[in-house]
Order: structure tokens, then sequence, then C-alpha cells
């Protein structure tokens, strides 16, 4: 990655909040690198996804080169190096929720949204045309007691069925 | 009927538990008040390794013993909370990090006591975001009260305790893999030796503990190792000469999950059945049990002829298994095994995390073999194949049978044991993820053939009856015990 590049890219830093937290994760390990999951959890989170920017400035915090970030980065499947939708929905399709007919919901939200199955290389086919969605599958969310479950960004949906889902996308969309 | 046994869930449904002043209520940290009025570090090290508490992890190791490998003379040394919960079927320690979270820090204190550990780390899963939330607020509460940070409770005692969230690894969930996520790497394993009491995050001696492991430490503390030895059922391992008694002691938080009326956790004592775990779990849903997997996705699959096997660390050894997680997935007569193991496969294929070539290539291989048996592509071939008996002439010789045989069955099989080989137990990759995905292969495959042929030969998904299905235990291999060398027997 060359400096070219990241130059095209809006550069990017810190908000006060997020910078306040930083600094106080930091603190907490003995080597800087170790702060980077957390770190690019904040920045992801300030940004909606990974930008080459992103990486650069992680990797100037953290004081490690910029592939080590890039490394970490494309290995982790909740990192983000493309836009997603403003909910991000995770489908879980392991066996117990498999059982448990997740299939039904996955095609319901397919078709409600209108969206294709986001990949982990392309995630803008799982994205809705006005940016609201994104649509992926993931492995097992651990509540396997409640399958077929879903997590929208961060909150969890359980025992859902094919009625759950429109309540829940017409209280998303409102 | 078995009774519940709650101690570590017994009062997970208080309204409030996760806040400091109820949790207090219901004898919150006396015990670890306990630990550092009335023992010494040793002692407390001693009564773990006493009650015969094994890891609830996944390996079924000894705590204790684990413990005792941790050098003395090193400084700092770590602990790491494993809380990166992802083995399909396992939701336990969910509920404890978001509804008892206090229970949590309880038992780290108490391991830090006995290790002399200042700094302790909870590597929480990135899915568990209300998880993180309630424990981010429960260590707050505990540093405002006094029991973590510096000098707590006036006894010179220093524990800090951080949380770290992952962000999506399954194989993170793995120690080493854990401790190089840990280090702000990718996730990928390490070699063992070293291993990481002696060598782990940050090159430091760290021991690796699961939530519900730690979890059981207040009330080995609180109730004396007395009281935690007579639950669950004391083996003699005839493995060994002579015999070894292997305890199995304390509870277990079984996850149940699938065809059952009341999928949740139940707590019992280890050494029941399938048969028990399910009439407690609220029934069957459905007609019949076609299958039961006892330990999350990797266990090699229980067939309804094991379902006397007891659910414990030993039994299940010995039934060629493992209790793992104790994520137990029950399945009934409609479901398919085919397409049962293409959804497991297809979870390995995606979380191999790339670092050993027979994982990275092997499992992808196998799961696209299961696909195209289950898509109805199944390769099979009838050959002549010299089998010698008394041929047409009456002479010894090539009879000149023709066979049928299922290509794909046997590469599957070869696929499978090249990651790791399910029957002398030795892998070709750097963790125990081979074996992981070798053994759901090669058990489904081996204990539901005919399910398999049948689904080749007509060309589409087929589900035969359960009792068709299924290959009797004395016609199949897959069923014995597990191989184990003589002179390994004492390692």
């Amino acid at each position: 990655m060359s400096d070219e590049l990241i130059q095209i890219e809006t550069p990017f830093a810190f908000n006060e909040e997020n910078q306040r937290e930083f600094d106080e994760l930091i603190g907490r390990y003995p080597i800087k690198e170790a702060a980077m999951l957390p770190t690019l959890h904040l920045a992801q989170n300030q940004t909606g996804y990974i930008t080459p920017a992103v990486m650069k400035y992680v990797a100037e915090q953290l004081e490690v080169s910029v592939m080590k970030v890039k490394d970490v980065v494309t290995f982790y499947p909740m990192f983000f190096e493309e836009p997603v939708g403003d909910y991000v929905i995770r489908v879980c399709h392991t066996l117990p929720c498999a059982l448990r007919d997740c299939k039904v919901v996955l095609e319901h939200l397919k078709e409600k949204l209108g969206t294709d199955i986001a990949s982990e290389t392309n995630l803008a086919k799982g994205t809705t045309a006005d940016g609201k969605f994104t649509l992926m599958k993931v492995e097992c969310l651990a509540s396997c007691d409640v399958a077929p479950v879903i997590m929208v960004n961060g909150d969890l949906h359980k025992n859902l069925t094919p009625e759950k889902v429109d309540e829940l996308l017409a209280k998303l969309a409102s | 009927m078995v009774e519940e046994r709650r101690i570590l869930y017994e009062h997970l449904d208080v309204p409030d538990i996760n806040t400091f002043d109820v949790f207090r209520q219901y004898d919150g940290y006396t015990r670890f008040e306990k630990a550092i009025a009335e023992y010494q570090p040793e002692d407390i090290a001693k009564m773990v390794l006493d009650s015969g508490l094994k890891g609830r992890g996944g390996a079924g190791f000894s705590t204790g013993e684990k413990w005792s490998f941790v050098p003395k003379d090193i400084k700092p040394c770590y602990l790491c909370c494993n809380a990166d919960e992802s083995e399909p079927g396992t939701f336990s320690n969910r509920y404890v990090l978001e509804k008892n979270p206090h229970l949590l820090i309880e038992g780290i204190l108490i391991c830090c006591y006995a290790m002399g550990i200042e700094t302790t780390y909870i590597y929480i899963r990135g899915e568990f975001t209300l998880g993180k939330k309630m424990l981010d607020a429960a260590i707050k509460e505990a540093y405002e009260q006094g029991y973590l940070g510096k000098d707590i409770r006036g006894t010179g005692l220093n524990v800090d305790i951080y949380s770290h969230p992952g962000a999506g690894a399954y194989i993170c969930g793995e120690e080493t893999g854990l401790i190089e996520s840990l280090e702000g790497k990718r996730g990928q394993p390490r070699n063992k030796p070293p291993f990481p009491a002696v060598e782990g995050v940050f090159r430091k001696p760290t021991v690796v503990q699961n939530v519900e492991t730690l979890c059981n430490l207040p009330f080995i503390i609180g109730n004396g190792v007395e009281w935690y030895t007579q639950m669950g059922p004391t083996y003699a391992d005839t493995r060994f000469d002579p015999p070894k008694p292997d305890a199995n002691t304390g509870t277990k938080l079984y996850c149940i999950s699938g065809d059952v009326n009341e999928p949740g956790v139940y707590e019992l004592d280890l050494g029941l059945t399938s048969t028990e775990l399910i009439e407690v779990a609220g029934g069957l849903r459905g007609e019949e049990v076609k299958a039961v997997i006892p330990g999350g996705s990797s266990a090699p699959i229980l067939t309804h002829y094991e379902l006397d096997t007891r659910l414990d660390f030993t039994s299940l050894t010995l039934a060629k298994s493992m209790l793992g997680s104790g994520g137990i997935i029950v399945m009934n007569e409609t479901r398919n095994i085919v397409d049962c193991l293409l959804n497991i496969m297809k979870f390995y294929a995606h979380e191999s995390c790339g670092q050993c070539t027979p994982c990275r290539w092997g499992t992808p291989w196998v799961r696209d073999i299961v696909q195209r048996i289950a898509d109805g592509d199944g390769r099979k071939d009838t050959i002549t194949r010299p089998k010698f008996g008394v041929a047409e002439n009456g002479r010894w010789g090539d009879t000149g049978e023709t066979e049928e045989i299922y290509e794909d069955l046997d590469l599957l099989e070869s696929v499978a044991n090249n990651i790791a080989n399910v029957d002398t137990m030795t892998w070709n990759t750097i963790c125990v993820f081979g074996i992981a995905v070798s053994w759901p292969a090669v058990s489904y495959m081996r204990k539901f053939r005919p399910e398999f042929e049948a689904t080749i030969r007509e060309g589409k998904l087929v589900t035969l009856p359960v009792a068709e299905a299924t290959v009797p235990p004395e016609e199949n291999y897959a069923y014995q015990q597990r191989f184990v060398p003589k002179e390994f027997a004492d390692l």
C-alpha cells in the first residue's frame, strides 16, 4: 500500500470520546500492539468500516506497520473493508439454528429486503440500494436455545418466525 | 427423573444479580474473603487439584494439574479467561456473562490469589455485545467497591481485570490462538510446547481457563473439597494398568439444543445419559432419536444405540467421543445426516485459520465432497475387484465378483484422516482444529453409512428410517474404543 493511495481517502482521526477511550485502552497492555482489536473496534464504530486511512492511523497509534494492521483486519470477519448498511443483519445458519428452520427466516429476509446475501469479499451484494441494511450469514451466535436467531448490529433477536421478522423490519425502517 | 442441581446457575434468575449489592446478598465475594482469610495460596491450588475439577472449555484437562505447571519464579504471570464461546451448540457462558458477571470476577480473584497473578484478560467474543456491557459494568463496580485494583481489602493483593473483545474468529477459542489474538495478531495457534503455562501471553507464564471452570472455584472454596467431590461419578480408567481412578466431579452446564421441547442450559451432575438429559429438557420433539452430538459440533456423533452412554469426560472418551464444551445437539428421525454433516463442514471450512496446509486445503475439500454427495452428484463405481476365494473351477483364486464402491466415501475418509487421523489420534496440524474437522466427518460417515450410500445411489438426499440408517455397533469399528498405545498410556 503506497502513500499516494492512502492520500486519496479522507484522513482519519479518533474523535474526542474515542481518543479518551483509546488512551485508557493502551495502558492495559505491556505492549501497544496488543490493543489492536479493541482499537479497530473503536475505529470501526466511528467510521462504519475500516478504510486504508483508518489502518494507517491505527498503525501509527500502535507503532506497527500498516501491513500488520491489514493482516489483522482481513483475518477477522467482524471488520469490514467496504461500506455496510446502517443495520447489519447477521443470520446464524449453523446446525442448531438450521434444525430450527433458519432457512425460512433467511429467505424471508432476502425477499423482504430485496437483496442477496453478502459475502466476505463482496459486502455490496448484500446491501440494500438505500444503504440501510446489510444482510449476511454468520456462524454460531451461541444462542442455540432460542434458535433461530439473528443479530441486528449489537442486538440479538430470538425465536424468529417470518411474522416476527416483519415486525422487526417495520420497527427498524421507521 | 433426574433433578437439576443448580450451583453455578443457582442465583442466575434473581433480579439485578448483576449488581454488586444484590450479588453481595447472595454470599457474593464471601468465598473470596474466606480464601484470603483462611488459606495460603498453595492451599487453594491443593484444594483445586484435590477437587478433581476438569477444564470445562473442551479439552477436559485437570485444572489443578495445569496450575502446577506454572513456574513460580517467573513474574509477571497472566490469567486469560476464555469467554470466546463459539462452539456450535454451546451457550452457557453467555448467560453467566450477561446475568451474573460478579461470579466470574470472584472466581478470577480466587485464581489470581492462588497463582499470584496481578493481571487478567477476559477474552470475550466480539458478538457478545450485551455480555461485554454487563461484564464491564460489573468490573467497574468491583473496582469501586475495592474488590479490584491495588491493595484489595487491605490485604496487599493487587488484581486488575480487563475485558478484551474478539472479532468473530472461532479459532480464537483455542488457547494459543486466543493468546496470539490477545497480542494483537491473527488468531493463529502456536506450536506446543512451550505450553501457555510456561510461555503464554507476552511470552510470560499464562493460565488459560474457561468461564465455567473459573465459576466453579468460589464453590470449591466456599463448601469444601469433600462437598464438591461427592458430586459426579468416579471411574477406574482401565486403559491404564493398574486402573487409575478418574474423577468426574462437580456439575456441568449442559447446553441442549435441536429437537427437544425445551432447549436451554441445564445444570446437572456429570454422568447422566443422553436419554435422561432429553427427558430433563422437556422430551424429544419428534418420534425417535436419530443421533445426539454430545459435546459441540466437533464431537463424534452418538447413534441411537449409544443413548445410554454417560455424558461425562471418561465415559465419552471411552465411547470414542468427547464431552467437549457440553453442547448437546439432538436430532430426530426426520433429519438427514448428510445434510447435517454438510452444515458442520461449511462451518469448519469457513473457520479454518489457514495456517497449516492440511487443514487449509483439506477442510474445504471435505466440504466439497459432502456438498457433491448432498447435491446428488456423489461418485460411485462398479468395479471388478480381485476377490480371492474358491473360484468357479473349484480352485483357489480370483472369484471375479463385482463390487459397488462408493468412491466419494472413501475419498472423504482419506482426506479427513489426512488432516487428522481419528484412529491413531494423531494430527497433521498445529492445533486440534484438525481433529475437530475429521472427527465429525469420519464418525458421521461410518456410523450412518447406509444413509450416505443411499444418497449417492439415488442421486438425491435420502432420509432413511433410524434403524436402517444406522450401522450397529458390532459391525463397525467407528464405535470401538480409541487406540491408546501402551507406551503412552502413562503420559
